[in-house]
């Protein structure tokens, strides 16, 4: 039984460095830069998803205000580099740092809360950032920031000519991600969290601290989004409040990990690599206020996928494996 | 760490509940209760529905924090502490509704149990393994916890707790509701268990099972302690039949 496990995590960690090898080699066929831009949003959103997939798949606590933590990345990495001139490498640490202090600050409260009544704080608290966000002059209140372009280079984290460089740095993105869930997966924080999310009382009696639990599992979340949010800050190289930290932001971190089974491995990835080609193509196609469109999409999968597979399309996985023994 | 009452000896009591009161608004559920258990002692407490055990029972695993009154572990006063902080002390429970993770495996279900003593997953799950063998539950440690039968459930229970590795066992029910034969698999687990040296205080309504079992029975009544003795004094104490039968049945012993 013990080899049983160790197996499947090294098959896991062997199929992910396939991954991200045919990953890494795509931008050699493909030279289209449209086709590029949606690879790294792609990514992006498994990377992001994946982080989400932290808190609300590992540890329960659904979480529909992540946008914030997104916006608060972006919006530090931007203001540092247009006000005071620091790298948006350091801007990256510091959102996370900032993200990860503010979602335990939130999650004092609010982790109190169950069910219905912790996403519903999630989702306030988010909008009430964006109104924030929204007055607050120095940041630019509603118009946003636009980030000066300093010329390509990778000290400053601009590349004006090519999208390959946002490419690799999303694949690494996605990759730290899914490692860092791989490794908290066989850790004392993956079984505590997933105790928390299936009967916290059974698990405070087993000697698991419920609250701190989720405050863990909050602050790791909030830092990988917020890398993340930084990282679409430098990619777009302008940013406004209704860009980077609009409710849509928390949904589209949700919905992959939700269609590819949340609380899963590999579900994010999975999630995302169906979900945004497929919204960028409506989007294109559907004309220019598809906006709409792809929200309506997204939402038909949704209750397909909720309909026949509950635990997502990576269960598609575990079945035919069950079947086959 | 509040220091220690009194030096752990051998003869002071494992267990020990002074004068423990619990309201829920108007509803007195415990009323000066206090009871101890000794090392090594397998307790059963009894008593009618509605009687106060459960609540006694989540009063010493830290559920909830007394009214009124001190709940004593080892030497030590445990009353301000949370259900995990007494985890840690050495208190293990089951649960009279069973809890199981249900998306879990029944392996990783007992590694969560095993890891407050071992942050090491390698040793947690071969901890967890061999309480799985010590709980007859080893051929379906890789099962998922849903796909188990009620009387596996509840020894899933006791498995876990058991993997805290705890001093006292709080068994909440774990014999009610199964078949003769799985029951008598219990009756011998908790054999095991004391065995095993740990200390066990154990809820149960089914007397038959219980009395043979168990080196003294605790009755509660109506939120207070009844009567206490060995389990052949206690079934035919009058005061104890009139409490499970009401006062006509209690005439004739």
């Amino acid at each position: 039984m013990d080899t049983h496990f160790a197996q499947r995590r090294r098959r896991d960690l062997i199929m992910a460095g396939c991954l991200t090898v045919i990953a890494a080699l795509v931008p050699l066929f493909v030279k289209d830069v449209y086709v590029q831009n949606i690879m790294v949003l792609t990514l992006m959103y498994a990377a992001l998803s994946q982080s989400w997939n932290i808190l609300s798949g590992y540890c329960g606590q659904i979480s529909l205000g992540h946008a914030l933590y997104f916006g608060l990345g972006a919006y530090t990495t931007a203001l540092l580099f247009t006000k005071f001139g620091v790298l948006p490498w350091f801007g990256m640490l510091a959102g996370g740092a900032i993200s990860a202090v503010i979602a335990m600050a939130l999650g004092y409260p609010c982790f109190r809360l169950r069910g219905h009544y912790f996403v519903i704080a999630t989702i306030v608290i988010a909008e009430i950032a964006l109104l924030l966000i929204q007055n607050w002059d120095w940041a630019g209140a509603a118009l946003g920031i636009d980030i000066p372009v300093r010329g390509d280079s990778w000290l400053k984290f601009q590349f004006t000519r090519s999208k390959l460089p946002y490419f690799y740095f999303a694949l690494a993105l996605a990759c730290i991600a899914w490692l860092v869930t791989w490794w908290l997966e066989d850790s004392k924080w993956g079984y505590w969290w997933r105790a928390v999310k299936d009967n916290p009382d059974a698990a405070e009696s087993l000697g698991v601290v419920v609250f701190n639990s989720k405050m863990g599992a909050a602050a790791v979340s909030a830092f990988l989004v917020a890398v993340g949010g930084s990282f679409y800050a430098q990619f777009v190289s302008y940013i406004d409040p209704e860009s980077v930290m609009g409710f849509q932001f928390s949904l589209l971190m949700a919905l992959p990990a939700v269609l590819g089974g949340i609380g899963t491995l590999w579900g994010p990835v999975l999630g995302a690599v169906i979900l945004i080609p497929l919204t960028e193509l409506t989007r294109s196609f559907v004309g220019g206020s598809g906006r709409g469109v792809d929200l309506i999409v997204y939402g038909t999968l949704i209750v397909l996928i909720s309909l026949a597979l509950p635990r997502g399309l990576v269960s598609v996985f575990s079945l035919r494996k069950e079947a086959a023994r | 760490m509040t220091a220690p009452l009194e030096t752990p000896l051998l003869e002071t009591p494992l267990l020990e509940t002074r004068g423990v009161w619990q309201r829920f608004g108007g509803l007195v559920a415990n009323s000066d209760v206090s009871i101890s258990v000794g090392r090594g002692e397998i307790v059963g407490l009894i008593g009618p529905n509605g009687a106060g055990k459960s609540t006694l029972f989540n009063l010493i695993a830290g559920v909830l924090p007394p009214t009124q009154g001190s709940i004593i572990f080892d030497g030590e006063d445990v009353t301000t502490l949370g259900a995990a902080e007494r985890c840690q002390r050495g208190i293990g429970r089951t649960f009279q509704v069973v809890k199981s993770f249900e998306t879990m495996t029944v392996i990783d279900n007992v590694i969560v149990g095993a890891l407050i003593r071992n942050t090491v997953m390698r040793v947690a799950r071969k901890k967890a393994y061999e309480v799985l063998e010590f709980c007859g539950l080893a051929a379906r440690a890789n099962v998922m916890a849903s796909d188990l039968v009620p009387s596996e459930k509840r020894r899933l229970e006791v498995a876990r707790a058991l993997a805290t590795e705890p001093k006292l066992l709080l068994l909440d029910e774990v014999l009610t509701g199964l078949t003769p034969v799985e029951a008598q698999t219990g009756v011998e687990l908790v054999r095991k268990v004391r065995a095993a040296g740990i200390t066990v205080l154990m809820v149960e309504h089914v007397m038959e099972i219980v009395m043979p079992l168990v080196d003294r029975a605790i009755v509660l009544n109506l939120g207070k302690v009844l009567v206490e003795g060995k389990p052949t004094e206690v079934v035919r104490n009058p005061e104890v039949i009139s409490a499970y039968l009401g006062d006509r049945h209690a005439v004739g012993a």
